[in-house]
């Protein structure tokens, strides 16, 4: 009766399925996940504790890290100014999200594309924009503003601990939203209908019954943005340092002037680790009480909320933050990248295309550094999104004994600052043995961990996505494992995968932090090379150069929207 | 104001392109015709430099592509300290990048030579330098490449001539508060020097006393002259004669500042490092900066000459003209990191 | 040889032991239901039978060759067998056709037999027209037939069902109940059916075994399992029924001292004596308002305590006097009787069940 078509199989002895070639994969995974992550981390572990040269076992370095005040200073300086961005951040963003999800705000297309702009906007850019912006003297806003009033004190000041931080919360806060806005979605409208019901007006409910729902959500947000502007770079080396204000990251760019001194940068970002692993307790912790919205469940209808004239109101907060995080900056920066020289202003004799011409054609680095930041980020991208994928599916298919423990290997550099990861993938592969310092394939490395965690989580919610019964129905069908992934679960993922690459790919092409100690006379990138630009204030060229990055982004944009949807990149998965 | 009418405007270009060309065209001497050969096969030459502004040095780079076809030039320009942190992570790597080495900060030469990290060589070029800058070092390690002169520049809208400061000390005073810009020593090694400089010659308060009026603190000691260019400061403090040049060219209202007790000189060097990928096209490059090739390219952006046979920027005022002060590079060696500390210290970042 | 051998099959999760030596035996052909209460073991076992659980204890043969042991496991795609699982796993970039034809493909079939057959089955599941659809284009009821399309096409040496009916509504539910019937009687494929759901293993199957706790309690036809059930709580399970205590004296089924006499002798296990417990069926007894003139001491005085109707029957729950004991009894609809009346119990004494 039965087709004897698929050949009867003896029952192999259980070591030989230890060989199997999916089991040589998993190894080379695991492989793969210790040289991007953990090696490096105990490579800067080790060396804080070793005397240079001797390799003596020290606490010296810890000594020299915090010897200082000014090194002290420095710390305090970068949680005070993670703090700020975070909470500056949040109130930008909260009451946008919360008016795109649930009311009838109007120009909720223009709303999202702010954000989308202001998320892929590099923040350095957004820093030399806000220089031109805000200037104390020579900012358009304060120009215009000392025109209309006659004010001879600046209206605004980049140069300042607020205006830095404002500065850095102009272009975090979209990762807050994208947070609490897909919090927010999953809340039925029945919530709020029985606050309604008992007497809470629109505010009330949505101050007492949506926000606390999803706080875990706005938590998140923060503190995300507390790791990403404390390992931020650029900001602080562009306004900072005018600014006057030393940071962890600054600081420890000095502690690789000559003589380089990696261990004790090793010994000054240890701490930071810490203070991140800290961070992310305490949200445990603050979460630990159960009550809150579950993030997947469905359940109930969603209205809008009726806000009567109260939506134009904010309406007008989504434009005055767009107006400031895109639309400003933006404007400055085309303007300079056109101008012969930003200070004159908008005027036919100041317009030229010599800025595009001395980088496209004549500038010797800049074609080769924007080469390179293509194809860095599109092989970093296709290793972590390849990668991940590999983890996930282990993980969420429980295919290994201690899956969990790669998993969270794959997600530990979500709380390892930009920088320290940087010091770490130094520590260990600059020198020999490998001596990968100046090559691609460090850098192309040190993204592809950097930027793992993002590919993880997309890869996750893709696989979630798919039952595992779609494969078992091949399998027993007669495909194996590998087949029934290639035939089945693959397709099924592409859609999903493509955005999670095109994410990897954005956010890769503007990194600064990790790339700035890695590059090499032939590996610099477009992040690197405009921040080498910025050093001089030569800012008509730094924002052709921005331009020509910008459009880049664009175009990657485009295709993923074209191919993933519109909101490839804000969905949160 | 260096203003010049069309008609000039036209000649100068006409000259310059011809002279530029004829440098660049002249032959060459037998060891550099050997070097290129040799050099050929390398291919390429990669050169880190603090020294010319970014825009100068990429034109000393296509010179130098369009003097010898068949050997590229990798331009990696930074400022000179951040120039000099990457070839020390290249050495602290064990990963040989730099093939030759520029930088503003003389006291790097002095450190990489009694590291033995600097190979012995001298181009026959050198002998046509400049009698000051002849003999860079007498035992060859590195040779002469860049004559840059930072003095100070104002913004002519905001600050008259009468008004503006005379001097190095004049700045000091607290009318200047919030007025001036300045470089980072820990950036720039020619605001190193210079800071070694003052403190040399007006005693350790000097930098506390610049703190007092808050200058606006750049990296590079280019940064300033955006800052005059865009009227955020109004004076800039230890500014390339050069970049404020250029700038003025271009038509911004800036004016040159020679301080009474005399402009900063960075007489500063090239070398090729012990490690260098490609050590014949080095050569060749050392052969080419201190050849009329290089002065002729680079004072088209208004920067010195470094050889009598190539003639002076326009605009600036005739180098005999002018004192030039400049600690020795023994003193940049010692004082430089120092003097970087001290700053740090002083000005937080 | 059966088809299908199961032999002391286990497998324990840590300390947990989720199913407990099983044995079951399936001859070719034959339909069997693994019915119990979620949670039991049930899709554990399917899964060990269809290759994606190894067993930590016992073995699974097919045709006497074994292709489950613990730690050495034939992979479910070279098994031979087919699946259908509760969420169809219908692959969605696939059209109708293409998801029924993947496994003939893998079987290196020609393609003109390939076409043929899945016509065929089409045909048969009554899909034919929709073939070029994709699955997001189909309704619950034919997705599920494309499942089944897609199983019994490559003419499996067993088919596996995991409870393939739970994401239907009722009515369809049972329409599919009597299509996988029938698709059964047409292909007389060895099935074991996955279910909770005590109505659709009856329907289906030729027998069922009823797990419990990981183990299987009974494997029986469903009839027997109904009239006959052998422990406690396949009593509880199948039906409902009236758990009593009982004894066994001299082969004699005595209920509260009433002797049930030789026609309950059947129900009652060989050499069993002492105190046991029977399961009673509410089916089992009728309710009388007047004491019958031939009483042959199968007879109860009992008091109703309680009643609900159901509409199909009323279920009454009586208290015999002089006893302890409470009774459920079904009775059809116009046998209706007022709470606190006396009337008479006449028990069935065939339908009685000693249990362990
Ligand atoms: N992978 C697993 N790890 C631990 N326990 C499991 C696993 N799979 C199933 N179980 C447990 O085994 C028991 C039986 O599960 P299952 O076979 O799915 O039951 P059924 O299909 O009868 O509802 C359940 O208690 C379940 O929690
Ligand atoms: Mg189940």
């Amino acid at each position: 009766m039965s087709d004897a078509a698929l050949p009867a199989a003896a029952v192999r002895p259980a070591r030989f399925r230890l060989l199997e070639p999916v089991m040589l994969l998993w190894v080379a995974l695991i492989a793969a996940l210790l040289v991007l992550v953990a090696a490096p981390l105990i490579k800067m572990l080790l060396i804080s504790f070793e005397m240079q040269d001797t390799g003596e076992f020290t606490f010296e370095n810890y000594l020299t890290a915090y010897g200082r005040q000014r090194y002290i200073d420095a710390l305090r300086n970068s949680l005070l100014l993670g703090a700020l961005s975070a909470a500056i951040s949040t109130v930008i963003a909260v009451p946008m999200a919360w008016a795109v999800s649930r009311t009838d705000m109007p120009g909720k297309g223009f709303t999202w594309a702010m954000v989308l702009a202001a998320f892929i906007m590099p923040p350095y850019l957004g820093a030399i924009g806000w220089i031109l912006l805000a200037g104390p003297n020579s900012g358009w806003i304060n120009v215009t503003w000392r025109a209309l009033t006659g004010a001879t004190d600046p209206l605004v000041n980049v140069y300042t601990f607020t205006g830095m931080a404002f500065v850095i919360a102009l272009h975090s806060f979209p990762l807050v939203f994208i947070f609490v806005k897909s919090a927010l979605d999953l809340i039925s409208s029945e919530m709020e209908d029985a606050a309604n019901i008992l007497g809470g007006g629109t505010w009330t409910t949505m101050r007492r019954v949506t926000l606390p729902l999803v706080w875990p959500s706005i938590l998140g947000g923060f503190i995300l943005i507390f790791l990403e502007t404390i390992a931020l770079f650029g900001t602080p080396a562009i306004i900072g340092i005018p600014a006057r204000i030393n940071v962890v990251t600054t600081q420890l760019w000095q502690f690789f002037e000559d003589p380089v001194r990696v261990e004790v940068a090793a010994a000054y970002a240890i701490p930071l680790l810490l203070i991140t692993v800290a961070m992310i307790g305490v949200q445990k912790l603050m979460l630990s009480r159960k009550g809150f919205v579950s993030q997947t469940g469905k359940g109930g209808e969603r209205r809008q909320v009726k806000l009567g004239p109260w939506r134009w109101v904010l309406f007008g907060w989504c434009l005055l933050v767009g107006l400031l995080a895109v639309i400003k900056p933006l404007t400055v920066l085309l303007q300079a990248s056109f101008a012969k020289a930003w200070g004159r202003g908008f005027s036919f004799d100041n317009l030229t295309l010599r800025n595009y011409r001395f980088l496209l054609f004549e500038h010797d680095v800049a074609p080769q550094a924007t080469w390179n930041t293509v194809w860095f980020s599109a092989a970093s991208a296709t290793m972590a999104i390849v990668l991940a994928l590999l983890v996930a599916y282990i993980v969420i298919r429980k295919l290994m004994r201690f899956a969990d423990v790669l998993g969270f290997i794959a997600m530990a550099p979500f709380v390892i600052p930009g920088i320290v990861m940087a010091i770490g993938f130094y520590a260990a592969y600059a020198g020999p043995p490998l001596s990968l310092y100046g090559s691609a394939l460090l850098i192309i490395l040190a993204f592809t961990a950097r930027f793992l965690p993002i590919a993880y989580a997309n890869s996750q919610a893709a696989i979630r996505a798919v039952h595992p019964e779609m494969e078992e129905a091949a399998r027993i069908l007669g495909s194996g494992r590998l087949h029934a992934i290639r035939r089945i679960t693959a397709p099924l993922l592409k859609t999903s995968l493509l955005g999670g690459w095109l994410v990897v790919f954005i956010v890769a092409s503007r990194e600064l932090s990790a790339a700035i100690f890695l590059v090499g006379p032939r590996t610099r990138t477009m992040s690197v090379l405009l921040y080498d630009l910025s050093e001089q204030g030569n800012f008509e060229v730094v924002s052709a150069f921005g331009g020509i990055l910008l459009f880049i982004t664009m175009v990657i944009v485009g295709i993923g929207m074209k191919l993933v949807g519109r909101d490839f990149m804000l969905r949160r998965e | 104001m260096f203003l010049i009418d069309r008609r000039q405007m036209l000649a100068l270009a006409a000259w310059s392109a011809a002279a530029t060309k004829a440098f660049a065209q002249a032959p060459m001497n037998p060891q550099e015709a050997q070097l290129y050969e040799a050099a050929k096969r390398e291919g390429e030459i990669t050169w880190y430099t603090g020294q010319y502004s970014a825009d100068a040095s990429e034109a000393a780079g296509r010179a130098f592509n369009e003097r010898y076809p068949g050997v590229r030039c990798n331009v990696v320009r930074s400022t000179s300290q951040v120039a000099f942190q990457r070839l020390s992570q290249d050495f602290r790597a064990g990963v040989g990048q730099c093939d030759v080495f520029s930088s503003t900060n003389g006291g790097h030469y002095v450190q990489l030579k009694r590291q033995n990290r600097l190979v012995k060589f001298r181009p026959v070029n050198a002998d046509g330098l400049l009698p000051i800058l002849r003999q860079a070092d007498p035992d060859d390690f590195f040779q002469s490449s860049f004559l840059g002169i930072y003095l100070m520049g104002h913004n002519t809208r905001l600050v008259s001539e009468a008004e503006a400061p005379k001097s190095w000390t004049d700045i000091l005073d607290p009318k200047w508060k919030d007025k001036l810009a300045v470089g980072h020593p820990g950036f720039s090694g020619a605001i190193g020097l210079w800071a070694l400089q003052m403190r040399t010659m007006f005693g350790p308060d000097y930098l506390r006393r610049l703190e007092r009026n808050k200058p606006q603190v750049g990296r590079s000691s280019i940064d300033p002259v955006t800052m005059m260019n865009a009227g955020e400061r109004s004076v800039g403090v230890a500014v390339p004669s050069a970049s404020t040049l250029f700038a003025m060219s271009r038509g911004n209202p800036l004016k040159l500042i020679y301080p009474t007790e005399g402009v900063i000189a960075a007489l500063s060097p090239s070398a090729i490092p012990t490690n260098a990928p490609h050590p014949n096209a080095a050569k060749l490059f050392q052969e080419f900066q201190t050849g009329p090739a290089l002065s002729a390219a680079v004072r088209l952006l208004f920067n010195e000459s470094i050889r009598p046979d190539v003639p002076p920027p326009e605009g600036a005022r005739p180098l005999d003209q002018v004192t030039m002060l400049a600690p020795t590079m023994e003193q940049a060696d010692r004082g430089v990191p120092e003097v970087r500390e001290q700053w740090r210290e002083i000005f937080g970042v | 040889m059966p088809r299908l051998t199961l032999t002391g099959l286990t497998k324990a999760y840590g300390k947990l032991t989720v199913v407990d030596r099983v044995d079951l035996t399936l001859e070719e052909g034959e339909f069997v239901s693994l019915l119990g209460p979620s949670g039991c073991g049930k899709t554990t076992t399917l899964r060990m039978v269809a290759g994606f659980v190894d067993p930590t204890g016992g073995t699974i043969a097919v045709d006497g060759s074994v292709l489950s042991a613990p730690g050495a496991v034939v992979p479910p795609e070279r098994r031979g067998m087919s699946m259908i699982f509760q969420s169809y796993a219908i692959w969605p970039n696939m059209t109708v056709e293409q998801n029924v034809a993947f496994g003939l493909e893998l079987r290196k079939l020609p393609r003109e037999e390939v076409k043929r057959r899945v016509g065929e089955i089409l045909e048969v599941v009554q899909l034919n027209k929709l073939a070029h659809r994709y699955p997001a284009e189909l309704s619950g009821g034919q997705q599920q037939r494309v499942a089944l399309a897609r199983a019994i096409v490559v003419k499996p040496s067993v088919l596996l069902l995991d409870e393939p009916l739970s994401n239907l509504d009722a009515n369809l539910r049972e329409e599919m109940r009597f299509e996988i019937r029938r698709l059964h009687d047409e292909f007389r494929i060895t099935t074991v059916y996955v279910t909770h759901d005590q109505a659709e293993a009856m329907a289906t199957s030729d027998r069922i075994a009823v797990m419990n706790a990981g183990r299987i309690e009974q494997v029986d036809a469903p009839h027997l399992l109904y009239t006959r059930p052998r422990t406690r709580f396949v009593a509880g399970f199948v039906g409902r029924t009236n758990l009593l205590e009982a004894r066994v004296e001299g082969g004699d089924l005595l209920l509260d001292g009433v002797n049930l006499g030789p026609a309950a002798r059947a129900g009652i296990a060989h050499g069993v004596t002492g105190a046991v417990l029977v399961s009673l069926r509410p089916q089992a007894m009728a309710i009388l308002a007047e004491e019958p003139p031939a009483n042959d001491g199968l007879l109860l005085r009992a008091t109703i305590a309680e009643r609900t109707y159901l509409g199909e029957a009323w279920d009454y729950v009586l208290k015999p006097e002089g006893t302890a004991l409470t009774l459920r009894a079904a009775a059809p609809p116009l046998e209706a009787h007022d709470v606190g009346a006396h009337v008479w119990l006449r028990i069935d004494p065939r339908q009685v069940a000693v249990v362990e």
